[in-house]
């Protein structure tokens, strides 16, 4: 008896050492939601067990650095669109090059651009993208038509003039930013033709555009359109009308409806306003297979399983995260939903930021001067000067 | 002798190792990481880091930002010492007195803060502050004053984390002082009462001097804690708005885990480790010399 409690021990060991396990750092809903589409790739690969371990988006960052620091990295690990370009230059991930070339699932055409280039670091691709998002305007259809607009306003002119007008109520404002938030402030700058970095790696914040845009953006301040403490709690503003517009992405369509019910039906979402485009930020998560990893071939097998326009739409329905994979663009169930379909239009014209290993650092050069200058600490000119002396002495 | 030695070493040998391991190496890596450029490039391959020598400390002295958090550090230590010993003084006369009532009642509250989750007090706290709806501002109104954004006020925000601090701290100050108020014997109080000395003078003259041991304590901890005021700023305002409640620490973190300067904030970490240093050998010495 004991003999074969052994030898059932003992082969239970070999078998938990020969199946090879697929581990996985995933984040936040997304690593709740994993284990369901998982099941299918695990049934596709017999002895095959994939484990994921869930990290919370708030100490992800964290948990990924000092995995990087100590080589304790997973096989795959979903990565947050800005932070590619840091942990690519750490060169703790595997160039997926030769692995695309002889892929039939993945190749560049099939994903959104802006997307697809959030996965390239000097020239070699770190990454796939899994999913997509993109910040669109958020509005309030009741309120905005109290002071003519039954549509969404389409451009700069319009959006000021509708929020100016909103913000003559007692005590409300016409929308909100975030004073500190790039992600808010850089969809203007593109919208107006400019960058804060040119092709060159040189800044491209000394242009007439740019200043445009900064004191477009500024404006809003400065008349008091938007609350300068910014929002308490988004949900309860836009409910009770406080603040009836702001820009932010598809992840907070299912939480309006969940935490502000009673507005149901009154409020809508609508592409970016234009001035030249209506560009807007492009952000989402990324797949990439860490350089330390033993099981590389099954790592990009899992990569390409999520990337099948099936699984990408079962992803969709599963959370309503929008789909990277163009084609999935195509199904009717995505075309008809009245609010996917202004991310799916809003896609065609949305960009990351660059992807180089300095862009942290003139991110917070550009959102500390950017205080400065909607606060009114400092004047355009100021702001302009500083932001080049800065981010020059950074990209030297 | 061997044997003793053995001994010893089975004895503080564990904790020995732990301090080594968490404490000892990481000063020892930390000191030498803040002569290098370490950044993003070495954290996968320590090869790229390079020596820079002093580098690091001298950009440091022209380093606005760095500046401003050792300004806003000292302002909250400045202001959060005092009144942190004040009230839990305070406080703790009030629980000692005999007449006190539920008095377990009120030990509990006034520690509770102090147990609780920084991250969750945060969220609470940014209610309360929160112009529009917050207790604070709606609580003010009663008396007709007007209400502030507390914390996207570059004027307000340290402040309001000050506040947070001090009303953190009391509890286990409390306890402290409470525990040094019960050791004082009673025959001190009736031999000064009997020499005419009133409540003011008794408190002076005999309780002061008596929680000597105790204050020190305090102030030599509340010191090394207030300097590395870190959770607070972090949770409520990121050291916003404009840096105004940037801290040593919340800098050294930004430096390091945004942007991957990690030789820098190792030498803002070497910076404050020489300043906690020198003001706790300060504090020591002054005691002594009282003494």
């Amino acid at each position: 008896m004991k003999k074969l409690v052994i030898s059932i021990l003992l082969i239970l060991f070999a078998i938990s050492i020969y199946g090879t396990t697929l581990k996985i750092w995933a984040m936040g809903e997304e690593a709740k939601t994993l284990p369901v589409i998982i099941q299918e790739f695990e049934k596709e690969n017999p002895g095959v067990k994939v484990e994921i371990q869930a990290l919370p988006w708030s100490n992800a960052f964290e948990k990924l650095l000092t995995g990087v620091a100590g080589r304790q990295l997973p096989d795959v690990i979903q990565m947050g669109t800005t932070w590619m370009p840091s942990f690519s230059a750490m060169g703790a991930f595997q160039d997926l090059g030769a692995y695309i070339k002889n892929s039939e699932i993945i190749s560049e055409e099939k994903f959104f651009p802006g997307s697809w280039s959030t996965c390239v670091y000097r020239g070699k691709v770190y990454g796939i993208p899994w999913y997509v998002d993109t910040r669109v305007l958020f509005y309030r259809t009741d309120l905005l038509a109290e002071v003519g607009y039954t549509e969404a306003p389409r451009n700069w002119d319009e959006l000021y003039d509708a929020a100016k007008k909103l913000a003559e109520r007692p005590e409300m404002y016409g929308l909100t930013f975030q004073t500190n938030e790039i992600q808010e402030f850089i969809p203007f700058v593109w919208q107006n033709g400019a960058t804060v970095i040119d092709e060159n790696n040189k800044p491209g914040v000394d242009t007439p555009e740019f200043m445009e845009a900064l004191d477009y953006f500024a404006r809003f301040f400065e008349e008091d359109i938007v609350p300068k403490a910014g929002s308490g709690n988004i949900f309860q503003d836009f409910a009770s009308g406080f603040v009836p517009m702001f820009f932010t992405g598809p992840w907070m369509v299912s939480m309006i409806h969940e935490q502000t019910p009673q507005i149901d039906g009154k409020w809508a979402v609508a592409l970016m306003p234009e001035k030249i485009t209506r560009t807007s930020f492009m952000g989402g998560s990324n797949w990439v297979i860490s350089k330390t990893s033993k099981n590389k071939e099954l790592a990009w097998k899992f990569l390409e399983f999520m990337s099948r326009p099936e699984t990408q739409f079962q992803w969709y329905q599963l959370l309503k995260a929008l789909p990277a994979v163009k084609e999935v663009w195509n199904y009717k169930e995505l075309k008809s939903d009245p609010f996917t379909s202004v991310f799916g239009e809003q896609l065609k014209d949305a960009k990351a930021t660059p992807n180089i290993a300095e862009w942290e650092k003139i991110e917070s050069i550009v959102e500390s001067v950017l205080e400065k200058r909607v606060l009114g600490k400092i004047t355009t000119d100021e702001a302009i000067k500083e932001m080049t002396q800065k981010i020059s002495k950074v990209l030297k | 002798m061997k044997t003793r030695l053995s001994a010893i070493l089975i004895f503080l040998g564990p904790a020995l190792f732990i301090m080594t391991v968490f404490i000892i190496i990481p000063i020892v890596l930390s000191l030498l990481i803040s002569v290098t450029d370490f950044n993003v490039y070495a954290i996968f391959d320590w090869k790229n880091a390079e020596f820079v020598g002093f580098k690091n400390f001298i950009d440091l002295f022209s380093d606005v930002i760095f500046w401003k958090a050792l300004f806003n550090t000292f302002y909250a230590l400045v202001v959060a010492l005092p009144l942190t010993i004040i009230f839990s003084l305070l406080f703790a006369l009030l629980l000692n007195r005999s007449a006190t009532h539920f008095k377990s009642f009120f030990r509990l509250s006034l520690y509770l803060p102090s147990i609780t989750n920084t991250v969750a007090i945060a969220v609470v706290w940014a209610w309360l502050l929160n112009p529009r709806y917050g207790l604070l501002n709606w609580f003010l109104g009663l008396f007709g004053i007007a209400g502030q954004n507390w914390l996207s006020d570059p004027k307000w925000a340290m402040p309001s984390i000050i506040a947070l601090v001090v009303w953190k701290a009391i509890g286990p100050n409390m306890l402290l002082f409470l525990a040094g108020l019960q050791n004082i014997p009673d025959f001190l109080y009736e031999a000064a009462e009997l020499d005419g000395a009133n409540r003011w003078k008794q408190f002076l003259h005999v309780t002061v001097p008596s929680l000597r041991p105790q204050l020190l304590f305090v102030s030599v901890m509340l010191v090394i804690g207030y300097l590395q005021l870190f959770e607070e700023p972090y949770m409520l305002t990121k050291g916003g708005p404009l840096n105004s409640t940037i801290s040593i620490v919340l800098y050294l973190y930004r430096q390091g885990f945004y942007q991957f300067n990690f030789g820098y904030a190792s030498a803002v970490a070497v910076v404050l480790f020489g300043i906690i240093l020198t003001l706790t050998a300060i504090q020591m010495r002054l005691r002594k010399y009282q003494e």
